[in-house]
């Protein structure tokens, strides 16, 4: 019969066993896209690639098409994150400061596109804008992508907000400032971390989000997702990897330069203020 | 002149009285200490004297003028927190200095009057320090400092020692006391602890269920509580359920017990025949040893006879626990002073307090 102890550590060694199986699983497709995008084959085959050079990524800077989507995606992304951020901040505040009785249900019904399949707004937004004749793809995919990231802004500056005690306002209201003063020197200051926060998944899901851009865009105004997609269907090479590969660069850059300004474990780890 | 006035201040949450008709004022550079069971109504006071809560009825004043109409801003009121609510992301300089900043005194002024409040405090040299790096003491005093900066007409202080260990809790009480007469600021301190509203108070006023039930000086408190409720959450205290006997001698009266217990007093409020609430106080009562001789039984002292069930050495006092017969259980508190008889469980041991220390409460 095995002892305790043995059980103990029987347990221990399985349990880092999954812990390193999960990495496997989750890094595995990441590799093996990083170094498929060096084969120096010109079709696809098999992997590992017998030998590697980087005419891939030179077709992918030449790819006129894959461009025109990243830079379509890089306008919505960042426009949607402004307008998810200060959207989705304001919300929050006023949702924190509704009594118990109303806080709840409008919290439910600004949450509600978090519930709803993609392919759903994505073909009810359709419905919508086929009765709005002029409204540009843009603008369109824009209100999209709103209503899918407001609800993670909303409730990444909630989180912050409940860590933050309602007696640091009262602190500051005593000592003579108004509230819109205390809002802007105590409330924002201690929240600003999760707000970052809801700003970067609303940037993330903007860059990645395929169905609903599907439903909106047109042959003039694609983001990079559908971009990616079509090309997939039409030419399936791998242009797709290097594009895959130069994108998590720009996400290793993005999130280096939101370490350097915010400290990333405390915005990405957190999300809300620790006193 | 009073600094303070409430007058007929009634506050209703739906059909929740928190306060109802409280009528309170405070004369410059007292201290005020309102006393209560949570839920007695003693926050919601300190809020309407802050601004954070309007009353339904009733007027607030400060220094003879109204402030229900005032926001809190507009008040000059300085509120130490029971959590002590200092601003996180700002150094303990910048939290002494924000209430400066938005009264008003004028910028090349700040650094100098940071300067005086912690040296008042006592915490110079901790200027830069964020709250997280101070202690609990610490951030106390920053945020007594940062309260007292603006020179507000009222400091209220809620609940300002909760949050201590017990030994800093006596030295911080001593400073607390000590810092607020030296700049005379007319305070009032919010609080269930009975110990903290007896020492720090120059008066203290008992709240319960949304009422004033008596103001007076700590002392007189504790030795004529107004009813019932006072006396039992003002100190420890003896209990009896008792029925007033018909004859009495000169001033004494005699009530027995439903346990058959007689027990004479001093004080007695009606003449009437009828049952009252008898309270002693623990350390009011003897405890001598049964074999002491034979005691004469004075008509102006209560000689009960009873078995110790428990003994606390707890250093400066003794905790004795005495069952009487019929089921009464008395709490005795003797001073570890002198020559004390030691008792031990088990012990039958004779009980003596003056009738004049029996408290009256008729039912």
């Amino acid at each position: 019969m095995l002892s305790k102890r043995h059980t103990d550590a029987g347990l221990g060694v399985l349990l880092k066993a999954t812990i390193a199986l999960t990495a496997v699983f989750l890094l595995l497709p990441v590799v093996m896209t990083v170094i498929m995008s060096f084969d120096s084959r010109n079709y696809l085959g098999q992997f590992p690639p017998p030998s590697l050079s980087t005419q891939w990524f030179t077709k992918f800077a030449h790819n006129g098409y894959l461009w025109s989507g990243l830079r379509t995606s890089l306008l919505l992304a960042t426009a949607t994150t402004v307008g998810a951020t200060t959207v989705g901040a304001l919300a929050a505040l006023a949702i924190s400061r509704m009594t118990a009785q109303w806080r709840d249900p409008v919290t439910t019904a600004f949450l509600s596109p978090l519930v709803l399949p993609g392919v759903i707004i994505g073909f009810a937004l359709l419905m919508a804008f086929s009765a709005l004749s002029a409204v540009p793809t843009f603008l369109k995919m824009l209100a999209g992508h709103l209503l899918i990231t407001v609800p993670f802004t909303i409730r990444m500056t909630l989180i912050g907000l409940a860590g933050i005690s309602a007696t640091l306002g009262e602190a500051a209201l005593s000592l003579g400032a108004n509230e819109r003063q205390s809002f802007f020197t105590i409330i924002l200051p201690l929240a600003k971390n999760s707000i970052a926060a809801g700003a970067i998944f609303a940037f993330a899901f903007s860059m990645d989000d395929l169905t609903i851009s599907l439903f909106l865009s047109d042959f003039n105004t694609y983001p990079l997702p559908v971009a990616l997609v079509g090309l997939m269907r039409s030419n399936f090479d791998l242009t797709l990897a290097a594009a895959a590969v130069f994108l998590m660069g720009l996400t290793v850059i993005i999130l280096i330069v939101l370490d350097r300004i915010f400290g990333l474990e405390r915005v990405i780890g957190h999300g809300i203020y620790k006193a | 002149m009073n600094v303070l006035e409430l007058k007929d201040v009634t506050k209703k949450y739906g059909e929740f009285v928190a306060v109802e008709g409280v009528c309170l004022e405070i004369e410059e550079g007292k201290i005020l200490s309102l006393l209560g069971p949570s839920g007695c109504g003693k926050s919601t006071t300190l809020r309407m004297i802050a601004g954070f809560t309007t009353p339904n009825s009733g007027t607030v004043a400060i220094a003879g003028e109204n402030v229900d109409h005032l926001k809190p801003y507009e008040r000059n009121v300085g509120l130490l927190f029971q959590d002590y609510a200092l601003f996180p992301h700002m150094t303990v300089e910048q939290n002494v200095a924000y209430g400066l900043r938005y009264r008003g005194t004028p910028k090349p002024m700040i650094p100098s009057r940071v300067q005086q409040m912690l040296s008042l405090v006592r915490m110079l040299g901790m200027e830069a320090r964020y709250p997280s790096q101070l202690s609990g003491g610490q951030q106390q005093r920053v945020a007594l400092a940062r309260a007292l900066a603006t020179d507000p007409q009222i400091v209220l202080l809620d609940e300002p020692l909760s949050a201590l260990d017990a030994k800093l809790r006596l030295e911080l009480r001593i400073e607390l006391k000590e810092i607020l007469r030296s700049v005379g600021a007319t305070t009032i301190v919010v609080t269930h602890d009975q110990e903290e509203a007896l020492s720090l108070g120059d008066e203290v006023v008992v709240m319960h269920a949304g009422k004033v039930i008596q103001r007076g000086s700590p002392i007189e408190i504790y030795k004529a509580p107004a009813d019932k409720f006072v006396a039992e959450f003002v100190g420890r205290s003896n209990w009896f359920c008792a029925t007033r006997r018909g004859r009495s001698s000169g001033d004494l009266s005699s009530y027995i017990t439903s346990n058959g217990i007689e027990i004479r007093t001093r004080s007695a409020p009606t003449d009437r025949r009828g049952s009252a609430d008898l309270c002693i106080r623990p350390e009011h009562i003897e405890l001598m040893d049964v074999t002491q001789g034979v005691v004469s039984d004075e008509p102006d002292q209560n000689l009960l006879e009873g078995v110790v069930v428990d003994v606390a050495p707890l250093g400066a006092d003794v905790h004795v626990v005495v069952d009487l017969p019929g089921e009464t259980r008395l709490q005795v508190i003797r001073k570890n002073v002198g020559r004390i008889p030691t008792v031990v469980p088990g012990q039958p041991v004779r009980l003596c307090f003056a009738a004049s220390d029996v408290l009256v409460f008729p039912t």
